[in-house]
């Protein structure tokens, strides 16, 4: 990030191939779109070139913070289609234990998550799912699926408590 | 202060966004008054963004990151040309008084229509550069995947794994050229296309562990498939496989073998 500062397109080029295909994954599993997946993942990149001092090194992670403003630019997108859909979510610094500044280290990871999700039952993972990659409130979910709210909640709690114990072993 | 979240999962479920407006305001109000809350908010933010990872892996889009670099480059010219003229008319400004400045209004207006046409001949030239730095950023791009694969075949550490159709599946060849040393993976094949809904996905079998996905595909018929990519660090493969899954690929193989093959 001090190259991108002091601007070294360079450090762009390596920044984008360290980071674009984690961060076209999840931009296309939300936008179910790749042109308004890379729509997205350029502006990101293109603002961070330009407000490289956005990015705070001591207070979180540049990965994981790339990871939360492109989730949260997708779906803010996905839900400008819907009039009744919430406000913009806000972008902020995330620290992370973990490191994925590699393709090794991500790969290492993209194991460790999607094991951690296959463990779960097949409802739970679905609840999961609809919360991240398509921003649904509990509410939403339950209007999705058909299932009582009460369940829903359960579910998607019980999620939590078990990625939160597998992620953080 | 209102009370603190009684769950401690309140604080992931929060960051992932499920929370409904009615349990998020309270929530939100007692986070902007207690730090300790804050700071456990910010630690689940962490936690719930390496769902990230739970989404199958596309690549970018071939020309995405020329088309950045070209974007950034586009900008760094254009922000160059208004700055030097300022400071040109500012050097030229010294001096003037009086009637001169007066008598020199056509000639600035003339001055101004001319900065304006070169601007935008510039523009268009800065465009012009930029394509053409596009051009050849991915002729390199492609020469160097082409040593690449050069390197890759001529190399006697490369080993050559043909996969062999499934009994029933649709009807396909391919093969797979892995090289080690050269941590490089490259398949080539041909093969029906895939099921409605459907796609293809290639897995390395690993001596250990599970298998790992080295790409998913959806095949035009009477084309070949074909693509390198790194091998993962430290996995030796016992054999490679094609299979069956949903459109978009999964974490770990589901649907029947198409193809396989087994690494020597």
């Amino acid at each position: 990030m001090e190259r991108i500062s002091q601007r070294d397109e360079s450090a762009l080029a390596e920044l984008y191939d360290r980071y674009a295909g984690m961060l076209t994954s999840v931009l296309n599993r939300i936008m179910r779109d790749a042109q308004a997946a890379e729509e997205i993942l350029q502006d990101v990149f293109y603002q961070l070139w330009r407000a490289p001092e956005r990015f705070d090194a001591s207070r979180g992670s540049l990965p994981a913070w790339l990871v939360v403003i492109c989730r949260n630019r997708a779906i803010s997108r996905l839900r400008k289609k819907n009039p009744a859909a919430g406000d913009e979510l806000v972008d902020d610094m995330v620290p992370l234990r973990f490191h994925l500044e590699t393709e090794v280290s991500q790969q290492q990871m993209l194991g460790r998550v999607r094991g951690a999700l296959e463990s779960l039952p097949g409802e739970q993972r679905a609840a999961v799912e609809l919360a991240y990659f398509e921003g649904m409130t509990h509410s939403e979910i339950a209007a999705r699926t058909g299932d009582p709210l009460g369940t829903v909640k359960t579910r998607l709690r019980t999620a939590i408590q078990t990625l939160k114990r597998t992620l953080n072993a | 202060m209102s009370a603190h979240p009684s769950r401690e999962e309140d604080f992931d479920l929060y960051a992932l966004g499920a929370l409904d407006a009615d349990e998020c305001g309270p929530f939100g109000e007692h986070l902007a008054a207690c730090p300790e809350c804050a700071a456990k908010l910010t630690e689940a933010k962490g936690r719930i963004a390496l769902l990230a990872f739970a989404a199958a892996s596309v690549a970018p889009a071939s020309g995405a990151k020329q088309r950045l670099m070209a974007r950034i480059d586009a900008d760094a010219a254009a922000a160059q040309l208004p700055a030097k003229a300022s400071v040109r008319s500012e050097e030229r400004g010294v001096g003037f008084s009086g009637w001169w400045a007066a008598a020199l209004v056509p000639a600035t207006a003339v001055l101004a229509i001319a900065t304006v046409v070169l601007w935008q001949e510039k523009n268009d030239l800065d465009k012009q550069i930029a394509a053409l730095r596009n051009s050849v950023t991915t002729e390199q791009e492609q020469l160097s995947n082409s040593t690449k694969l050069a390197n890759l075949i001529g190399s006697s550490d490369t080993v050559t794994v043909n996969l062999a159709q499934r009994p029933g599946m649709p009807k396909g060849v391919a093969h797979v050229m892995y090289n080690m040393k050269m941590k490089m993976l490259m398949y080539d094949g041909e093969l029906e296309a895939a099921p409605a809904g459907k796609s293809y996905q290639l897995w390395v079998v690993p001596m250990n562990g599970n298998p790992v996905s080295a790409g998913v595909f959806q095949p035009v018929p009477g084309q070949t498939d074909h693509w390198m990519m790194a091998m993962p660090e430290g996995l030796v493969p016992k054999a490679f496989a094609v299979t069956i899954e949903p459109a978009g690929g999964m974490a770990q193989p589901t649907g029947p073998e198409v193809l396989l093959g087994a690494a020597s």
